[in-house]
């Protein structure tokens, strides 16, 4: 539908055990709050809400999510059949939805990582393209990179 | 008359007791047919006068008192909100597709409910054109939100929608047809502000009138929750008229149920005590049950459906007919035949049924059908409870009963009866003393609301009130009504109070909130301007292209838009029928009522704060607000100047028969004083301790003035011989403690509608007991 692949840069927070804030800074600025099985959507003052059962990916990313960041296997196992690879330095961990109307939509997701570092999600939805999270470390460097290899591998901490 | 007489002085006591097993038996049977046929209806529309004033008309035919109050209110709670939310989900998947509901409503859907088929129409049923135009300036400002749309979490919800709605016109719609004011949502449902309750908002067919039509849809509600939460924890809360209704019929039910258990214990031991035959207790039940069946037969049999207050009101006006075979037994006794004594006293019992019935035959002047429905069954009942006293328990009764002229105590209580002086001057100060009293008692005469004789508990109108305001619920009582010749010009007057009510609620303090017919479909030359405001295809062909070159979209992306705008372009205007099948229908059937010749528009109002500004904003734009309380009471006083009107005639009628039975005005006087007294002291007592009268009342002093009328014809019958006024009194007294003990219960009951009665009557025995003794009764001949 896009011409180009969309690039936006922010930033995601954790405010407490049950939310997750996704800010987006540029080129606009945007912010979603996910609490309480809604998303909503603020941008210029005027906010949306809808239901994340209505999108069941964000209902997983927004578990997975949590499960990540607060080191909790079983959560994350409740989601998604679990395969990790890789060294400490250089780690992935690959997603398969377990529920089927997440796995309808979503094919799977890699999580890469260095060390305590998660540095970037890859979200590979059933129709569509591959969407990339680039966090922490791999979002810092990858600022003023445009070419879309040398993103891969920075994602992928090649 | 000719009596079966050689017959039955043959019939053994065995047989005697085989025979009444087998009335027994007939009547179960009977009434076993009877109840299947029975088509028992609880719509009080049947039992009201007919509509006179347009407000009536719209309450009474179209209504069921208004789409707020076939609204039911449910609350979920009892478990975290992810499994409530499931609950409400699956509540809704089950209950949706149910005849008995209009909707069913908990924030579920929205973009389900709009059709591929009417995709197109969106531009004409949206108001987001009225003020914006399709041109490059508003398609680029939209395009450029799609993008960043697309990178936002929604993505996967937009995406498949921005080829052919890039306006996200459909997202709008859904929005604009959401309630008024909806509560929050959590998971995908609604929930109350606390986040503890999952809410749902369901409209029923039947009426908020339709006592039936409610506990079957509560019940289905009920079962519907069951099965969804399992075995597991978790509450429903029903609140709204329907469930009140449903509520208390229930527990008015229930109470009936235990002081009708303690009547029967209580009755049973005195029929016993009083006649020491254990046989008496089934025999003087017998002529009742049989007056019951046969008034419902009657009016089974005469009228379509028999309404639930025709079969409340005439089971407590036969009550009197308890009374007939207490008579008879009185009077049974050893050496003499029961054919002798029952006919002895038939005359007296004649002239009391027959009276009571030319009375009762005046409801079929009052041009009601619940009415002519009472009149059938009491007439019915009463003559077969005294035929059957008559003709068919002499032959089953033991003939040696103890005679009550032989009981010392019994003539001790006459003797000192006897002593007691009967003043008229007396009775005449009475009289007018309670006229005065019942005249000049302040406070208002009468209470027309029905439902405060049904009252809700003060914490269920409390949660009532906090659901409703939480769910944006219409008003109860209000509503605002558009009469119009057709369709088109309900909906342009829709339209028109629409836009001055929401005027009235952005300023505040006047509504929160309304619903309107044009809100889901508006009127066809709204629709024609929101046409002629599209641009040609060429137009926004060349809009589109300038838009899309200042955003990262490819240029093919928006053919299926293009080919909508112009379809809406083109279309002939939607009208009712072109939403038939769709959820949007429902809502719009509900609030456009299409009749033969006119149709009423319907604005419903949430949060009413100013009812006086919104029936000026109504009567401004043609309509009228209609209070459906005030609507439902002067019904309630139409009916009962019918009732009024037929009992004044009754009265009449009544001492025209009594006069003619008895033959002198003197008897007449001792037969008729008694009741007409009583009828005014229960007045004056009722009117003093600040009782409003209801038709309850009424009915209650209909009973006692018929229980005062047989009282005093047998006091009067007696005459002066001491032995049968040993007799009668003896009857009298086991008939008024009868009645006494069971309207007595009645009398304390919670329930006003119960209370009521119970007290009425209560008074209206000790009353007419007292003054027949004091009027009716002769003086008997010492000499005797």
């Amino acid at each position: 539908m896009l011409k180009a692949p969309l690039r936006i840069e922010g930033e995601y927070r954790r405010p407490d055990e049950d939310t997750l804030v996704r800010a987006v800074r540029a080129p606009y600025a945007e912010t979603t709050t996910i609490r309480g099985g809604e998303a909503t959507i603020e941008r210029r003052g005027k906010a949306r809400t809808f239901s994340l059962s209505r999108v069941p990916e964000l209902q997983g990313l927004q578990a997975s999510f949590g499960a990540m960041l607060s080191g909790d296997r079983a959560a994350l196992e409740r989601h998604y059949t679990i395969d990790a690879d890789g060294t400490h330095q250089r780690w992935t961990l690959h997603l398969v939805p377990r529920d089927r109307a997440l796995a309808a939509k979503l094919h799977d997701i890699a999580l890469h990582g260095r060390g305590a570092e998660l540095r970037c999600i890859e979200t590979r939805p059933v129709k569509g393209d591959l969407q990339r999270t680039l966090l922490a470390g791999a979002a810092r460097a990858a600022r003023g990179i445009d070419d879309a290899g040398a993103l891969t591998a920075l994602c992928r901490a090649e | 008359m000719t009596d079966p007489e050689p017959a039955s002085a043959t019939l053994r006591p065995g047989a005697r007791l085989a025979l009444a097993l087998l009335w027994l038996g007939v009547l179960l049977v009977a009434g076993w047919a009877i109840s299947r046929h029975l088509d028992l209806s609880g719509d009080l529309r049947r039992f009201m006068p007919s509509a006179r004033t347009p407000e009536q008309r719209l309450l009474i035919d179209e209504l069921g008192e208004g789409p707020g109050s076939r609204l039911l209110l449910v609350a979920l709670s009892g478990a975290d909100d992810e499994t409530l939310a499931a609950r409400s989900h699956a509540l809704r998947e089950s209950l949706a597709h149910d005849a008995r509901f209009v909707f069913v409503a908990n924030g579920e859907g929205g973009l389900e409910s709009f059709q591929e088929r009417l995709r197109p129409y969106r531009y004409l049923l949206s108001p987001t054109l009225d003020t914006q135009h399709l041109d490059a300036a508003f398609l680029e400002a939209q395009l450029q939100a799609r993008v960043q749309d697309l990178g936002s979490p929604a993505a996967a919800l937009v995406e498949p929608l921005v080829p052919s709605d890039p306006t996200l016109e459909t997202l709008a719609l859904a929005e604009a047809w959401e309630p008024a004011n909806a509560p929050r949502r959590m998971n995908g449902v609604w929930f109350d502000r606390a986040g503890k309750q999952a809410l749902l908002a369901i409209q029923t067919r039947a009426a908020g009138f339709d006592p039936t039509g409610q506990r079957d849809a509560v019940n289905a509600i009920g079962n519907a929750h069951d099965d969804v939460r399992g075995a597991n924890p978790g509450t429903i809360v029903l609140s709204g008229p329907g469930a009140f209704s449903v509520e208390i019929g229930g527990r008015t039910e229930r109470e009936a149920q235990w002081i009708g258990i303690v009547d029967t214990i209580g009755l049973l031991v005195l029929l016993f005590v009083a006649y020491r035959n254990w046989k008496i207790p089934l025999l003087g039940a017998l002529p009742l049950a049989s007056a019951g069946l046969a008034g419902l037969g009657a009016v089974a049999l005469l009228f379509e459906g028999v309404h639930g207050i025709t079969v409340a009101f005439g089971f407590t006006l036969i009550g009197v007919a308890q009374d007939y075979p207490i008579h008879f037994f009185s009077h049974q006794r050893t050496g003499v035949r029961p054919w002798t004594s029952v006919r002895a006293l038939w005359p007296t019992l004649a002239t009391g049924v027959a009276s009571t019935c030319i009375a009762y035959a005046t409801f079929f002047v009052s041009g009601v059908e619940g009415l002519e429905q009472l009149a059938v069954f009491t007439i019915a009942g009463l003559a077969t409870a005294a035929l059957a006293t008559r003709f068919l328990l002499p032959a089953l009764v033991d003939p040696d009963l103890r005679d009550p002229a032989a009981s010392p105590r019994l003539e001790r209580l006459r003797a000192r009866i006897a002593r007691v002086p009967q003043p008229r001057l007396a009775f005449v100060v009475l009289a007018l003393l309670a006229i005065g009293v019942a005249w000049f008692a302040p406070g208002p005469f009468w209470q027309n609301d029905l439902a405060r004789l049904t009252p809700v508990p003060a914490d269920a109108l409390a949660r009532d009130a906090r659901l409703r305001t939480e769910l944006g619920a219409p008003d109860v009582r209000y509503v605002i009504a558009l009469q119009a010749r057709d369709v088109e010009s309900a909906l342009q007057g829709s339209e028109r109070i629409a836009a001055r009510l929401d005027q009235a609620r952005l300023q505040g303090g006047v509504l929160g909130g309304f619903e309107h017919p044009a809100r889901y479909l508006p009127s066809v030359r709204t629709q024609r301007a929101r046409q002629a405001r599209l641009p040609d295809p060429q137009a926004l062909r060349a809009s589109l292209d300038a838009a899309v070159a200042t955003t990262p979209f490819r240029t093919d992306v928006f053919d299926a838009f293009l080919r909508d705008v112009e379809t809406a372009r083109r279309a002939t205007p939607l009208v009712p029928r072109d939403l038939a099948g769709t959820p949007l229908q429902v809502r719009l059937d509900g609030l456009l009522l299409q009749r033969d010749a006119h149709v009423t528009a319907l604005v419903s109002l949430a949060g009413l704060q100013r009812p006086d500004v919104v029936a000026r904003i109504a009567a401004d734009a043609g309509a009228q607000l209609v209070d459906l309380k005030q609507a439902s009471e002067s019904l309630v006083v139409a009916y009962r100047e019918r009732v009024l009107w037929a009992l004044g005639l009754a009265a009449v009628l009544l001492a025209v028969a009594v006069w003619v039975a008895l033959r002198t005005p003197s008897r007449a006087w001792r037969v008729l004083a008694p009741m007409a007294l009583t009828t005014l002291i229960i007045l004056a007592v009722l009117r003093a301790c600040g009782v409003e009268l209801t038709l309850f009342h009424l009915v209650a002093l209909i009973l006692a003035a018929g229980l005062g009328l047989d009282y005093a014809l047998f006091f009067e019958h007696a005459g002066d011989d001491r032995e049968e006024q040993l007799r009668t009194l003896h009857a009298v007294i086991v008939c008024s403690l009868m009645t006494l003990l069971v309207f007595a219960l009645l009398g304390v009951s919670s329930i006003p509608v119960l209370r009521a009665i119970g007290t009425t009557v209560t008074l209206g025995v000790v009353c007419n007991f007292v003054l027949g003794l004091l009027i009716a009764r002769h003086p008997h001949r010492e000499s005797a």
